[in-house]
């Protein structure tokens, strides 16, 4: 069965979106969380969120670990990359987008129950590393025409 | 021939049957296998779904905006708030106004110490009002140096003026820290029990030392004084650092919501507050961890504290 034509422009559009935002993120972490558009009271705290004990894994920021794998996954969905017929890329791609899923999961759990906070920009790579997830599952797995 | 014949025949009927056989075998096997995957990948798009949506639903009911009880996860809740107060609101409230600073030690007295970090010595009640107002900013300021665990929720005395003040306990909780050492003694829970309140903790010798010697003129205006704070033997606080009337009618969620927002007027006392007590600590600390010590807010407060 042939992959849909929209598959590749798609995955590497939100590769791109998702390494964008990761930056930005990233950037916010190494200067100062206040530089985030983001409101930092109530519910919604990015502040909180960003600079909480939970930003950080065995001591690297989660922002610089979100942006190694959305670098990684604009390669793998690159068009050059759906275009490969190499199985260890389709292996790679979806073994990283089911990794970053789980990793997804642990920080809407901490956000919500741990930090009691929610940051917009970290939901807006949530959602773009679940649409990544989507399409990789779906389709990242069938070799290439 | 006849015989030879019959045996080509049977043999390319055979050879096709086990040809279709194969061919058909393939078929089955690549579609189902295609089929279960594509199952498979829509159940694990389905299952990723279904939990954020359970982990939105589940927190959300957990959050329907009532009171507070001790051990539960909305005190968790209060307890991260308080705990993690974004920098930008203390910095924006500063050094306040109406704080009352730190009461200076003559100079000359020992550092007080604990594994080789200065040490905060706080002894209060939980059912004492203004030990209930001072437990806020003190776990605001503490929570920039270390880390706690364990602290639960409370509130003062029912019976007393400031009645019922919502409030956080020390007792049963630890801090952490590099930098600083903090040691509690909540001496009585906020239960009557007779003409008192039920004992809680008891102070240690060198502790009661300690409140004997500062906790008493000049340092205060009557021994013993309760919420009392001694912060390294260099500033000493005895009372609220701020009038506990802006906490009157709020819960403990109401009050946690409103130390991010720096134009509350409980933010304004609140870390006000905290950041005075951060103040007092840099200078225990020569003035680490840098990126707090130095921070707007704080050194906006530390003109405020008195020299020994």
């Amino acid at each position: 069965m042939s992959r849909p034509s929209w598959v590749a422009p798609v995955g590497f559009a939100l590769a791109i979106a998702g390494t964008a935002v990761a930056t930005y993120l990233t950037i916010a972490h190494f200067t100062s969380p206040t530089v985030l558009a983001c409101a930092s009271t109530g519910v919604v705290n990015c502040e909180r969120v960003t600079t909480s004990a939970q930003s950080k894994v065995f001591g690297i920021p989660v922002a610089v670990l979100g942006l190694a794998w959305f670098v990684a996954m604009s390669g793998l969905c690159s068009p050059w990359a759906w275009r490969a017929h190499a199985s260890w890329i389709r292996t790679a791609r979806l073994v990283s987008a089911g990794t970053a899923m789980a990793f997804v999961l642990w920080l809407v759990y901490a956000e919500l129950f741990v930090i009691h906070a929610i940051c917009l920009w970290c939901t807006v790579i949530h959602v773009l590393a679940f649409g990544l997830f989507v399409i990789v599952v779906l389709y990242g797995t069938e070799p290439a025409d | 021939m006849t015989n030879r014949t019959a045996q080509r025949k049977r043999a390319a009927t055979a050879n096709a049957k086990a040809g279709n056989g194969r061919r058909r075998s393939n078929v089955r096997g690549r579609r189902p296998a295609t089929s279960r995957y594509r199952t498979g990948a829509v159940a694990a798009i389905g299952a990723v779904l279904a939990i954020v949506v359970a982990m939105v639903a589940f927190s959300a009911v957990n959050d329907d905006g009532s009171p507070a009880t001790p051990g539960t996860g909305r005190g968790g809740k209060v307890v991260a708030a308080v705990t993690s107060v974004p920098a930008s609101a203390l910095d924006a409230v500063g050094g306040g106004q109406g704080i009352a600073p730190p009461v200076a030690i003559a100079a000359g007295a020992p550092p007080l110490t604990a594994g080789g970090k200065p040490q905060i010595l706080y002894v209060g009640a939980e059912y004492c009002p203004f030990c209930a107002s001072e437990r806020w900013p003190l776990v605001i300021a503490l929570s920039r140096f270390g880390t706690f665990s364990g602290l639960g929720l409370t509130t003062s005395s029912a019976s007393d003026v400031y009645p019922s003040t919502p409030t956080l306990t020390f007792h049963g909780s630890t801090y952490t820290s590099d930098v600083i050492s903090f040691t509690a003694v909540e001496t009585n829970t906020n239960q009557l029990v007779g003409q008192g309140y039920e004992p809680l903790e008891t102070p240690t010798a060198e502790q009661q030392r300690l409140l004997q010697t500062f906790d008493a003129p000049p340092y205060t205006s009557q021994a013993g004084v309760i919420p009392f704070t001694l912060i390294g033997n260099r500033f000493v606080i005895t009372g609220s650092s701020y009038p506990p009337d802006v906490l009157q009618g709020k819960t403990w969620g109401q009050i946690a919501s409103a130390l991010s927002d720096p134009s509350s007027p409980i933010a304004k006392q609140v870390l006000a507050a905290a950041n005075m007590l951060t103040a007092a600590f840099c200078e225990l600390t020569s003035g680490q961890p840098s990126n707090v010590c130095t921070a707007p807010g704080v050194t906006s407060a530390a003109a405020s504290l008195p020299s020994a």
